[in-house]
């Protein structure tokens, strides 16, 4: 499928604020099943745009704006080619969960199955994570009855929590929006040694009635290793497993890693944060 | 198969669009199609077909404005049955290449008009800018509305003999042509129906449309639908024809300055039922003649206080105030550092490589090959006041060295680009000729390129100049879908 993704956030700030300096992970990905065709970004009061390859392997942009201002416009735009990335009809069954002893040592795991910024592993985690299980022995059924649980038991719902909550609060509220979600699944899935990493991005609300959760700002979801077959997605907002109409802009640890934008400046808090997000569907 | 008209074609040394020379004419693959339908026509079919083709511009009243012209004002713009063809591929490239020039300018021009980082940081030297003709110093710190300086831009396309596409200059201040694309459409459509139903021709006709819509995007009045007008120099003006069949087809009303007034910082027109409030005025005047009171005394055609009203957010301009610094020649160069520094990519569509004579060592170099260059002065529009080197006499060549050395600031030079060709018919046969391409870029709530744009086409031989002033004309061009 084929898509164009527009993506604006405005700041507006009480006061004129100075020294804005922003990273902006905003770039698509560009993986075997994504293909990134054009994007761009664009940062208003007009500055130069710099950019660099982080440790997650995710492009991000950054600009700096020293001077006095009290609006700040960021404006992404991209055109995405995706393919299915899973068979409905075969899911990736049958990798045991004792292999994954095997590849807990991996360079490439070892950062997601521990602790990190917002995924907190405690006993209490632990103790939810075991019951989760239940008698399954196998790696994405596993993983499956994490995303159900949350999706069933997890009341979505706005202002409720901010960026800075930690799994612990979701666990513990049962409540928040996708974020929120992907932190929670991350730490279950963590807990019981299933490699698992954050992924930021957007998806196309194919439903008729336009009931899917989240398409009205950047989405969240996450991604989990099942040994030898890859990682799969799995978007515990909606309960879906992730396919061709889901959009990677990057993934990390958790939003901590691939925050869409993130910066610091000198100023009073900002009045209001629009963000505008339009995926449209293209012709291919 | 070639046959019939197109039987003794050749393409010279040329970059042909359709056809590739090899040891023989071979007929591009998206081309296949439209030369079939044409080589099954007879002369007398192909001259019929044309003349119902100028009636049908005569009815419909397309003409144009020659300047400096004796011989009456008003002409038909010769218009060539043989329609240019551009396949999706080219197209995507295009699409993407412009929208990212068209944002880099925006970019640009807000900087210019607030911070000026980019001079700042030395990307683009200061007294560029400000020695500037079009460099509105009276409006630093004002935010346009939405933040958009250029809303409708037409910037010009050509393909060298290798048939890369290049960037020849932009135009974010009042580019004109489309009317003659929608008309030129609809005689095609008329002309060769099943052709162009079967090639799957993309569609041009929402332009109107999405002008209006992007129009209304910038009105100061978001609660009620807006009030906007299209504001015309009057008849005398070149493309008056064009502001006509452009209010027409938006069903908006075509002002002349005299029809609007400007009271309490706010813009009203004058209609039979009393005054009524502005809120967008799609101006195609200058800067220069907008307002008597801010830009030039002497302007009959502008409205005294409307800059007021537009400093005060009380009425939107289209295109803004001050774009005509992007149009200026020596500007263009500099849209590929633009490009890096807003948005941190290359370009994606090239540009031709332009010498500067601002430059002393541009200004040497173009003085001394002269003969093999295209002299353009900086801020004219229309093909005026230019010097081809090849074609040139001594006696040109001198007086140009003099003026580029009295001001070189105004001049910019360029290699001579042997511009691909198009079958095209003239004296009763089909022959090459040198075209390029006009695309039309609408900027309102998000980019918008009208897939396809006005091809324009140099009539006499070995021509470099396609433009309608200087004896140029037009073909339809139709972007196929995927």
């Amino acid at each position: 499928m084929r898509f164009y993704i527009y993506h604006r956030t405005v700041y507006l700030y009480p006061d004129l604020v100075n020294n804005s300096f922003n990273e902006l992970r905003l770039h698509p990905l560009t993986n075997d099943f994504q293909q990134c065709k054009s994007s761009l970004i664009s940062v208003l009061p007009s500055t130069r745009l710099r950019e660099y390859l982080d440790l997650n392997g995710n492009l991000v942009q950054y600009f700096e704006i020293p001077t006095n201002h009290n609006k700040l416009t960021i404006e992404a735009r991209s055109t995405v080619t995706t393919v299915s990335r899973v068979d409905f009809d075969q899911f990736p069954y049958g990798i045991q969960m004792d292999t994954l002893k095997d590849i807990e040592q991996r360079v490439n795991c070892r950062n997601y199955l521990q602790d990190s910024t917002y995924v907190e592993l405690s006993p209490e985690a632990w103790r939810q994570a075991i019951d989760l299980q239940g008698n399954s022995n196998d790696v994405f059924q596993t993983s499956y009855q994490i995303m159900e649980f949350i999706y069933s038991n997890y009341e979505y719902c706005k202002s409720t929590t901010s960026v800075d909550t930690s799994s612990t609060t979701v666990i513990r509220d049962k409540k928040g929006v996708c974020q929120d979600f992907a932190h929670a699944a991350l730490t279950f899935c963590r807990c019981l040694g299933i490699p698992a990493r954050y992924v930021s991005g957007y998806f196309y609300d194919h439903t008729k009635d336009q009931s899917m959760r989240g398409s009205e700002a950047s989405h969240a979801w996450i991604e989990v290793l099942v040994n030898g077959r890859g990682w799969f997605g799995l978007d515990p907002t909606n309960n879906r497993v992730v396919d061709e109409t889901y959009i990677i802009l990057g993934t990390g640890k958790d939003y901590r890693d691939v925050a869409p934008i993130t910066g610091t400046y000198f100023g009073r808090l900002p009045t209001s944060m629009e963000v505008d997000v339009s995926v449209m569907k293209q012709e291919d | 198969m070639i046959t019939g008209q197109f039987l003794e074609y050749s393409t010279g040394n040329f970059f042909d669009e359709m056809f590739d020379m090899g040891t023989e004419l071979l007929t591009r693959p998206h081309y296949e199609k439209v030369l079939k339908r044409l080589s099954a026509l007879t002369p007398s079919e192909f001259e019929e077909k044309r003349s119902q083709a100028v009636s049908s511009f005569l009815e419909h009243g397309v003409t144009f404005t020659v300047y400096g012209d004796a011989e009456g004002t008003e002409r038909i713009f010769p218009f060539d049955l043989i329609p240019r063809v551009i396949p999706d591929e080219e197209w995507t490239i295009i699409d993407r290449g412009l929208k990212q020039r068209i944002l880099a300018l925006n970019l640009f021009l807000h900087d210019i008009y607030h911070e000026g980082r980019i001079l700042q940081d030395g990307v683009i030297p200061r007294e560029i800018v400000e020695t500037c003709p079009y460099f509105r110093k009276e409006i630093i710190g004002f935010d346009v509305p939405k933040d958009i300086y250029v809303h409708v831009c037409g910037s010009d396309l050509i393909r060298d003999d290798k048939g890369t596409y290049m960037v020849l200059e932009d135009n974010g201040r009042c580019p004109s042509g489309v009317s003659y694309l929608l008309e030129n459409r609809e005689i095609m459509k008329r002309a060769f129906p099943r052709t162009y139903q079967a090639m799957g021709v993309r569609s041009v006709e929402m332009y109107p449309e999405l002008l209006l819509k992007t129009l209304e995007h910038l009105s100061p009045r978001q609660s009620q639908k807006p009030v906007c007008v299209l504001l015309s120099p009057g008849v005398y003006n070149s493309a008056y024809f064009e502001h006509t069949f452009l209010a027409r087809q938006m069903g908006i009303e075509i002002v002349e300055g005299r029809d609007l007034i400007a009271i309490d910082s706010f813009v009203y027109m004058r209609t039979t039922q009393g005054l009524v409030q502005v809120d967008v005025i799609y101006r195609r005047l200058d800067d220069d003649f907008i307002d008597p009171l801010f830009f030039r005394k002497d302007s009959v055609l502008g409205v005294p206080g409307l800059m007021n009203s537009y400093l005060k957010g009380n009425v939107a301009l289209a295109n803004g105030v001050g774009t005509g610094l992007a149009d200026d020649k020596v500007t263009y160069a500099y849209v590929p550092e633009m490009i890096k520094f807003y948005l941190g990519q290359d370009p994606i569509l090239e540009s031709v490589p332009t010498y500067l004579c601002w430059r002393e060592k541009d200004c040497k170099f173009v003085l001394e090959n002269l003969a093999d260059l295209v002299v353009k002065p900086a801020n004219e529009s229309g093909g005026y006041g230019m010097l081809i080197g090849s074609e040139s006499t001594k006696a040109e060549r001198d007086e140009f060295k003099n003026r580029i050395k009295e001001n070189p600031r105004e001049y910019i030079a360029q290699p001579i680009i042997s511009l691909s060709r198009h079958p095209t018919f003239c004296n009763g046969g089909v022959v090459g000729r040198h075209i390029d391409l006009r695309p039309f870029i609408l900027y309102g709530s998000d980019m918008e390129v009208v897939p396809g744009g006005l091809t324009r086409v140099a009539l006499k031989e070995d021509s470099l100049v396609v433009n309608s002033s200087q004896g140029g004309g037009s073909k339809d061009t139709w972007v196929l879908k995927k």
